[in-house]
C-alpha cells in the first residue's frame, strides 16, 4: 500500500493555458441509437434515434428534452413519407429523485392519421392532406400508474414535400413557408410545458460508414475525407420544453438552488416506444388489429450504448427492458461497460493494431506506474478496502460495491458510472487541478450528475450555468472541454479546488445538447481521457518525477483524437424546438 | 387516299424517329417502394420491383427479379439491412389461363445467424453475424406442396467495406465480386439463383413526382430519389421450357408472338397472422400465412391505386381482382388521367403539358371521334357494332372485360395492359398497314402477351427475340419504341401488316427488362400513346395530314428527366449491380478532414536519427504562454544544435550550439517576440559539421 501512497503524491498541475487545445478541439461521431439492433431496425417507426436532454440557452428557466424516432427517413421518401405511427406509444420518462421507485414524470405521445382524400395518391393534393398526424400528450406524475392528456389533437406538420405540396395556394397548403407550420404547430400543454412533435433535419452527425467498417474512424487512407452519413436526413423529433420547478423533485426553481452542482437537481431523463403485444393480420382486405399489454421495444438513454457497447446479441434482449431493470442484469450487461469492447481496439496487447483509425486513442496499461485499465485487468480493484478511499465515492459505507464491484473491471469506476449512476462532486470525480494527494485527494468540483438508479440515462444536473451557444468558449466536447479548461486554464487553475462555472459544464455527459460530439466524447472516454483528467494520467506521464507535466503526448492524442465529423450539416435553430426544420423533398 | 396517308406518313416520320432514338434515353420512380401505408412501415415484406425478362446473353432462358426492402442506405449500419426471417418471399408465375391460380411458385425463406455475438460489428476477424442462408422451394401445382430445391443457400454479408470485406485478418479476406459470384447457386430443379443485396435498379424522382406531379421538374433539376441505394434481390433464370405451359422449349414455337408462350409473373410476401411481442424473448409468429405486399406491373399501388386503397390492394392476389368491383375504376378513369386534361387539373401540373389524353381521336372520320378523357365513353360507342366483330372488342371474343361501361374510357388500353395483356388481334396491332382510318382493321402485329386472368400481373411473350443491349436500337422506352419503329422505320412500314421482328419488341410491358424507363413508359401510356400506336391518334390529326402530330410529338418526346439507372448493369446473371459500398462514394457527405500526426509516447519522444540519438529532448509546460524549457539529457559527448523554426520552415531563433558533455542541461525559450502557434525545436547532434537530425519536437505557444 506504501507504494499506491507514493504513486498518489502530491504533483501540482502545473499546467499553462492552452489556447490551442481549446482551438483545436472543435471536433465528430456517429447516429447514436440508429438501426442499433436487430428487431428494432425492422420496425424504424418505433426506432428511438437520439435523445438531448440541455437547460434551455434562450430560456435558462426551463430544460428542454428531444427525443427522436425514426431513422435516416429519406426527405422525399414518397408517396408514403415518413411519420409517427400509430398503435405506438412514444414516451420520455424522467426520474429526479433516487428516493422514489421508477419514473417520477412520463409523457406520453400517441398519434393519430387521416386522409382528408383518400381518392389521390399524393400525400397532399387541393389542400387536402392524407395520413394527416395530431397527437395526444398524457402527462403522469406517479409512475405511470395514471396519466392526465394536457394535448388534445396536437398537430404534426405534414412532410416538407416541395413548394406545389407546402406554399402553393391552389394545389397544395398555401403555407407562406414550411417554418410557419411548425411555428403553428408548437403547442402549450394545459400542464405548462412548450411541446413541438415532427419532421426535423436529424441533428445527429456520424461517419456511419468508417466507424462500422471496423472502426475505421477516421477513414484511413481516405485522401483526408470522410463522410457524415446521416446529413440531409429527417427524423421526427418529440420536443418539449419543461419548467425546472416542474422537473425538480421539490418544485424549487433554480435560483433556489445552493451551488451549481446542487445535487438535487439532477434529473434523469430516457426515452421508449412501446408496441401492443399482439399484431393480427386481418386475413383478407389488408390492415391488421393489436391488442393485448404493451410492451417496450425500444428505448434510449445515453447515446449509443446500444450501438457501440452492447454487442449484438443481447441488443435487442437491452432494448426490452427498463433502466430500472439494469441493476438487477449486471451479470449480464455490467461486463460490456467494466470491458468494453470498443476498449479492445484502443489497445495494443489486444486489437488495437489491427484498427489504425484508433490509433489515437490509447488506453492507460500503467496510469502512474501501478495502474492498469486494460480489458479484464484490475484497474483501481486494488485499492479496495484501502483507508484512502473513505470518504471518496469509492467508500463502500457511502456507495456500495458499485463502483469497485470486483476485479477484471477496469472500467467500473468510469465507463460504468458515465451510463449508470452519473458521479457525484465527490473525489476521484474531481479534477486534478487541486489534488494534493493524487486522484483520491480533492480537487476542483466539475460535475455532480450523480442519480445511482443503475439504470441508463441521460442525466443532467439543471443548476448547471447555460453556456451561451456564441460564447467563444462553447465547444461540442462538452465536459472534456471543461475539464480541460479546468486543469489547464490559469482562470480555473488559480483558484485550486474551488467551485467555479466553467464554460461547458452544461455539456454532454452533463445531459447533452444538439451540438454535442458524443460520438468523440465517448471514444475519448472508452480511451481513457475521463481517468486522465481525475488524475489517472496517461502511460507515458512518470509519476516519479516531480516536473513532469501530465499533458503528456498520450493525453494531447487523445484530446486531438477526432473522427472527422465533428457537427451537424446544418445549424440549429436559436429557439424551440432548436433541431433545424427538415430537409425539403425537392431541395436534396 | 386513304393510301396515301399512311405512305406519305412514312416519310413524314423518318425525322421523328432519329429524335426517338435520342430521346428515347432518359430517367423514372421506384415503382412499389413505400406504395402503401402499412407496408412502408414492414420495409422487410415491402416488394419494390419486379422485372421479367429473356436473358440476353442465354436467350434459352427467362430472368426474374423480384426486389425486396426499400432504401437500403449503403452505411446503414450496425444492423445492415437484409431478408427478414419469419417472411415468405414468393415468385408466382401463371402459364395456363385455363388452370386456375398460379402454376409455378417458388417460395424463398431466409435464417440468420450470429457467428459472433460479442461484438457489435457485422463482420469481424473472419466471422459474420446476421449471416443470412436460405432455403428455395418449388412448387408446381398451385402451391399445394412444395419440394426444396435450394437448401441453406448463401446470402452475401452487406457490402459494409473493405476492411470488414477484404482485409485477409480483421475481415472475410474476399471480394465483393467474388462474394457474390460464389453465391449463385443451381437449384435441384435447375434453376440458377441468387438472393443478395443489389444496387437498387430502379430509378425515378420521388421528390418531382410526388410534389403533386412535378415531373420533370419545372424549376430545378431532376434527380433520381434512388441512386445511390441498395435493395434486396431475388433473382432467378429459368429455362423456357420449363416456364412454358407445355414444356415446350422456345424453338418450339409457332412464331414470335406464339400465344402459347406468354407468362403471367407476379411476386409477394407473406407474414403469419399473428406477431406477439414479449419483454424476454423474440417475437412470435403463429397463424396462417397472410400476404401483406405484392407485385406486378410496375407502379400499380404507387401511382394509380388511390391511398385509401393501397392497403387492399397489396392484400389482394391477382387472381382476385376480376371477382374486386373497387379498383377496375382506377384503370379505366386513372386519377394520372386528371392531370394530362384540360378539363380538370392538367393546368396545375406543367410537368406533364406534353402529355394530352385523346378527346377527339379520328374526330374526322365519320362515325369515329372517340373521348378517353377521365368520365367519357371512349370506345363505348362500337361496342356490339358490326366493327368490331373479330377483335379483341368483340365480346364473344374476350367477353365484356374491355367495354365493361359507357364511362370506362381506359378499359381498352390501361385496364387491359395491367390485368389481361393483349392479343395479336385488331384493334392491338399497329397502325401500320391498317386502312380507311380504322383502328379495328388488321395492322401490323407488335405483342402478344395476353393472359385473360384479369390479375396485375407482368405479363412476358418469351417467344420474342431478345434485343441485344448492344444493338444500337436498344432502347429503355422498350415497347413504345419498337411501336415508333413500326410505324415509321422502312425497314418495317415496308411489309405493311407482316409479322416481324422489331427491336424491343422484348421491352416493357412484354415483360420488363432492368433498363426499361417504366416510368415514362406508364405515363405516356396514360397520356394515350397506346391509342395513338394502334391507330387512335391525337387530336391535332388532320387525316390529310401525317398522324405524327405536334401532340403525338410531344408525348413521344416526354421524359421525367430521370432516364436511366445511376449504374450500369452487370452483362450476365444475376444482371444487377453489386451493391453500393458502405464506405463509398454514397456512404454519406463527403468533407476534408486532416487527422493530427500521433505523437509517440512523451517517455521517447522524436527519436528519428539513424544512430543512437545521444540526446532526448523534452520541453515544459507544452503548451506555454511566453516562457517553455527543454530540457535533456546527453548520453555521450557531442555537438548539440537546438533551433526553433516556424511551420513555414523559417528559422526563427538558435537556443544552443555547443560541445556538451554528458549530462541533463536545459535551457529556456523566451517566445514573447512570436506569435501563438505551433514552433518545431530541431534538435541535432554530431561532430564538427557532421549533423544529423536527432529529433524534431512539436511545441505549442498558446495565447
Amino acid at each position: 500500500m506504501k507504494t499506491i501512497l507514493k504513486f498518489f503524491k502530491y504533483h501540482s498541475i502545473r499546467i499553462a493555458a492552452t489556447g490551442l487545445l481549446v482551438v483545436a478541439i472543435g471536433g465528430g461521431v456517429f447516429s447514436s441509437s440508429h438501426r442499433e439492433a436487430p428487431l428494432i431496425s425492422n420496425d424504424p417507426l418505433a426506432d428511438n434515434t437520439d435523445l438531448y436532454a440541455f437547460r434551455s440557452p434562450d430560456d435558462p428557466n426551463t430544460i428542454t428534452i428531444i427525443a427522436n424516432f425514426i431513422p435516416a427517413e429519406v426527405p422525399y421518401g414518397g408517396p408514403n413519407y415518413y411519420s409517427f405511427g400509430e398503435n405506438i406509444r412514444y414516451e420520455i420518462h424522467i426520474d429526479n429523485d433516487i428516493s422514489t421507485t421508477g419514473d417520477d414524470i412520463v409523457y406520453r405521445f400517441t398519434f393519430t392519421k387521416t386522409n382528408q382524400d383518400p381518392t389521390t395518391f399524393f400525400n397532399i393534393r387541393l389542400g387536402q392532406e392524407n395520413l394527416m398526424t395530431t397527437y395526444t400528450m398524457e402527462k403522469s406524475t406517479d409512475g405511470g400508474t395514471t396519466f392526465t392528456t394536457v394535448i388534445s389533437n396536437g398537430t404534426v406538420p405534414p412532410p416538407n414535400i416541395g413548394p406545389r405540396s407546402i406554399e402553393d395556394a391552389t394545389l397544395g397548403l398555401g403555407a407562406s413557408n414550411y417554418d410557419a407550420l411548425i411555428t403553428n404547430a408548437i403547442g402549450t400543454a394545459t400542464s405548462g410545458e412548450k411541446v413541438y412533435c415532427g419532421p426535423a433535419d436529424d441533428p445527429f452527425f456520424v461517419d456511419l460508414g468508417g466507424i462500422f467498417d471496423l472502426g475505421n474512424s477516421p477513414r484511413q487512407n481516405s485522401g483526408g475525407k470522410v463522410r457524415d452519413g446521416l446529413a440531409k436526413f429527417n427524423t421526427h423529433s418529440i420536443a418539449i420544453q419543461v419548467n425546472i420547478s416542474s422537473l425538480q423533485k421539490d418544485n424549487k426553481d433554480v435560483s433556489q438552488a445552493v451551488n451549481i452542482l446542487d445535487g438535487d437537481f439532477v434529473i434523469g431523463v430516457w426515452a421508449s416506444a412501446s408496441r401492443m403485444a399482439t399484431r393480427t393480420l386481418n386475413t383478407s382486405g389488408g390492415g391488421y388489429v393489436e391488442s393485448g399489454p404493451w410492451v417496450q421495444v425500444s428505448r434510449l438513454g445515453m447515446p449509443l450504448t446500444n450501438e457501440v457497447l452492447i454487442p449484438i446479441g443481447m441488443k435487442d434482449k437491452w432494448n426490452s427492458m427498463t433502466p430500472y431493470q439494469d441493476l438487477d442484469s449486471l451479470a449480464v450487461f455490467g461486463n460490456y461497460f467494466y470491458n468494453p469492447e470498443l476498449g479492445l481496439y484502443m489497445d495494443d496487447d489486444q486489437f488495437g493494431g489491427a484498427v489504425p483509425g484508433f490509433k489515437a486513442l490509447r488506453i492507460q496499461r500503467n496510469s502512474l506506474q501501478a495502474y492498469d485499465f486494460g480489458n479484464t485487468k484490475n484497474g483501481l480493484f486494488g485499492l479496495k478496502g484501502n483507508p484512502a478511499l473513505v470518504g471518496t465515492a469509492f467508500d463502500p459505507a457511502t456507495f456500495g460495491d458499485l463502483l469497485l464491484p470486483a476485479d477484471a473491471s477496469p472500467r467500473s469506476i468510469d465507463i460504468w458510472p458515465v451510463f449508470h449512476t452519473g458521479v457525484p462532486n465527490l473525489p476521484p470525480y474531481q479534477l486534478a487541478t487541486g489534488k494534493t494527494a493524487g486522484p483520491l485527494s480533492a480537487g476542483k468540483p466539475f460535475i455532480n450528475n450523480f442519480l445511482p438508479n443503475g439504470g441508463d440515462m441521460l442525466r443532467l444536473n439543471m443548476a448547471v450555468t447555460v453556456t451561451s451557444r456564441t460564447d467563444p468558449s462553447f465547444s461540442s466536447l462538452g465536459l472534456i472541454q471543461a475539464a480541460l479548461l479546468g486543469l489547464t486554464d490559469p482562470a480555473y487553475t488559480a483558484s485550486g479546488t474551488a467551485l467555479q462555472w466553467i464554460p461547458n459544464m452544461d455539456g454532454f455527459p452533463n445531459g447533452r445538447r444538439l451540438e454535442d460530439d458524443v460520438t468523440r466524447i465517448e471514444l475519448q472516454a472508452v480511451g481513457g481521457v475521463v481517468l486522465a483528467a481525475i488524475g489517472l494520467w496517461y502511460d507515458d506521464y512518470d509519476a516519479a518525477d516531480t516536473t513532469a507535466s501530465p499533458v503528456t503526448n498520450h493525453l494531447l492524442n487523445v484530446l486531438y483524437y477526432s473522427t472527422g465529423v465533428e457537427e451537424n450539416d446544418i445549424t440549429f435553430k436559436s429557439s424551440f424546438p432548436y433541431v433545424q426544420s427538415p430537409w425539403r423533398g425537392t431541395d436534396i | 387516299m386513304k393510301t396515301k396517308n399512311y405512305n406519305t406518313m412514312n416519310a413524314l416520320l423518318k425525322p421523328l424517329a432519329l429524335i426517338l432514338l435520342i430521346v428515347g434515353a432518359y430517367e423514372a420512380f421506384a415503382s412499389s417502394h413505400r406504395e402503401a401505408p402499412l407496408i412502408a412501415n414492414d420495409p422487410l415484406a415491402d416488394n419494390t420491383d419486379l422485372y421479367v425478362f429473356r436473358s440476353p446473353d442465354d436467350t434459352n432462358t427467362v430472368t426474374i427479379i423480384a426486389n425486396y426492402i426499400p432504401i437500403q442506405l449503403p452505411h446503414g449500419g450496425p444492423n445492415y439491412y437484409g431478408f427478414g426471417e419469419n417472411i415468405r418471399y414468393e415468385i408466382h408465375i401463371d402459364n395456363n389461363v385455363t388452370t386456375t391460380g398460379d402454376d409455378i411458385v417458388y417460395r424463398f425463406t431466409f435464417t440468420k445467424t450470429h457467428q459472433d455475438p460479442t461484438t457489435f460489428f457485422l463482420v469481424r476477424l473472419g466471422q459474420q453475424n446476421h449471416k443470412t442462408t436460405y432455403t428455395l422451394e418449388k412448387s408446381t401445382d398451385g402451391g399445394s406442396t412444395f419440394s426444396t430445391v435450394i437448401s441453406n443457400g448463401t446470402v452475401p454479408p452487406q457490402n459494409v467495406g473493405p476492411r470488414s470485406i477484404e482485409d485477409a485478418t480483421v475481415g472475410l479476406n474476399s471480394t465483393y465480386s467474388t462474394l457474390m459470384a460464389n453465391a449463385i447457386t443451381t437449384a435441384g430443379s435447375g434453376e440458377k439463383v441468387f438472393c443478395g443485396s443489389v444496387d437498387d435498379p430502379f430509378f425515378v424522382d420521388l421528390a418531382g413526382v410526388f410534389d403533386v406531379g412535378d415531373l420533370p421538374r419545372q424549376n430545378g433539376i431532376s434527380k433520381d430519389g434512388l441512386a445511390c441505394l441498395n435493395v434486396s434481390t431475388i433473382a432467378i433464370q429459368v429455362p423456357i421450357g420449363m416456364l412454358q405451359k407445355d414444356s415446350k422449349d422456345v424453338s418450339q414455337a409457332t412464331n414470335i408472338l406464339d400465344g402459347d408462350f406468354v407468362i403471367g409473373v407476379w411476386a409477394s410476401a407473406s407474414r403469419q397472422q399473428v406477431r406477439t411481442l414479449s419483454s424476454n424473448t423474440t417475437p412470435a409468429y403463429s397463424g396462417s400465412w397472410v400476404q401483406v405486399s405484392r407485385i406486378g406491373m410496375p407502379l400499380t399501388n404507387e401511382v394509380v391505386i388511390p391511398i385509401g386503397q393501397k392497403d387492399y390492394w397489396n392484400s389482394l392476389t391477382p387472381y382476385q381482382e376480376l371477382a374486386d368491383t373497387i379498383l377496375d375504376t382506377y384503370f379505366y378513369n386513372p386519377e394520372l388521367a386528371l392531370y394530362m386534361d384540360s378539363a380538370y387539373y392538367a393546368a396545375a401540373v406543367p410537368g406533364f403539358a406534353p402529355l394530352r389524353i385523346q378527346k377527339n381521336s379520328l374526330g374526322q372520320v365519320p362515325g369515329f371521334g372517340f373521348n378517353f378523357g377521365n368520365g367519357n365513353k371512349g370506345l363505348w360507342p362500337l361496342k356490339g357494332s358490326a366493327a368490331v366483330a373479330g377483335t379483341a372488342l368483340d365480346d364473344a371474343i374476350a367477353g365484356t372485360l374491355l367495354l365493361p361501361d359507357s364511362t370506362t374510357p381506359r378499359s381498352v388500353d390501361l385496364w387491359p395492359i395491367f390485368h389481361t395483356g393483349v392479343p395479336n388481334l385488331a384493334p392491338y396491332q399497329l397502325a401500320t398497314g391498317k386502312t380507311g382510318f380504322n383502328p379495328l382493321t388488321s395492322g401490323k402485329p407488335f405483342i402478344n402477351n395476353y393472359l385473360p386472368n384479369g390479375g396485375d400481373m407482368l405479363r412476358l411473350n418469351m417467344a420474342v427475340p431478345v434485343t441485344a443491349r448492344t444493338d444500337i436500337n436498344f432502347s429503355r422506352m422498350g415497347l413504345v419504341q419498337a411501336a415508333v419503329l413500326g410505324l415509321t422505320d422502312p425497314t418495317y412500314t415496308a411489309s405493311g401488316t407482316a409479322m416481324q421482328w422489331i427491336p424491343n419488341m422484348d421491352g416493357f410491358p412484354n415483360g420488363r427488362r432492368l433498363e426499361d424507363d417504366v416510368t415514362a413508359i406508364e405515363l405516356q401510356a396514360v397520356g394515350g400513346i397506346v391509342l395513338s400506336a394502334i391507330g387512335l391518334w391525337e387530336d391535332d390529326y388532320d387525316t390529310a395530314a401525317s398522324p405524327v402530330t405536334a401532340m403525338l410529338l410531344a408525348t413521344l418526346s416526354y421524359s421525367t428527366g430521370v432516364t436511366q439507372n445511376d449504374t450500369a448493369f452487370q452483362a450476365s446473371f444475376p444482371y444487377v449491380q453489386m451493391p453500393w459500398s458502405g464506405t463509398g462514394k454514397c456512404s454519406g457527405l463527403e468533407m476534408s478532414y486532416t487527422q493530427p500526426a500521433i505523437l509517440p509516447p512523451t517517455w521517447t519522444v522524436g527519436i528519428t536519427g539513424l544512430n543512437t540519438p545521444k540526446v532526448f529532448v523534452s520541453n515544459y509546460p507544452n503548451p506555454f504562454e511566453d516562457v517553455t524549457t527543454l530540457k535533456y539529457s546527453v548520453t555521450e559527448s557531442t555537438r548539440i544544435v537546438i533551433e526553433i523554426y516556424d511551420l513555414q520552415g523559417k528559422l526563427v531563433t538558435s537556443l544552443v550550439d555547443a560541445k556538451q558533455q554528458a549530462g541533463q542541461y536545459q535551457v529556456d525559450w523566451n517566445s514573447s517576440e512570436v506569435e501563438a502557434g505551433v514552433y518545431i525545436a530541431k534538435v541535432m547532434q554530431g561532430d564538427g559539421e557532421d549533423l544529423r537530425n536527432s529529433q524534431s519536437l512539436r511545441i505549442i505557444k498558446s495565447n
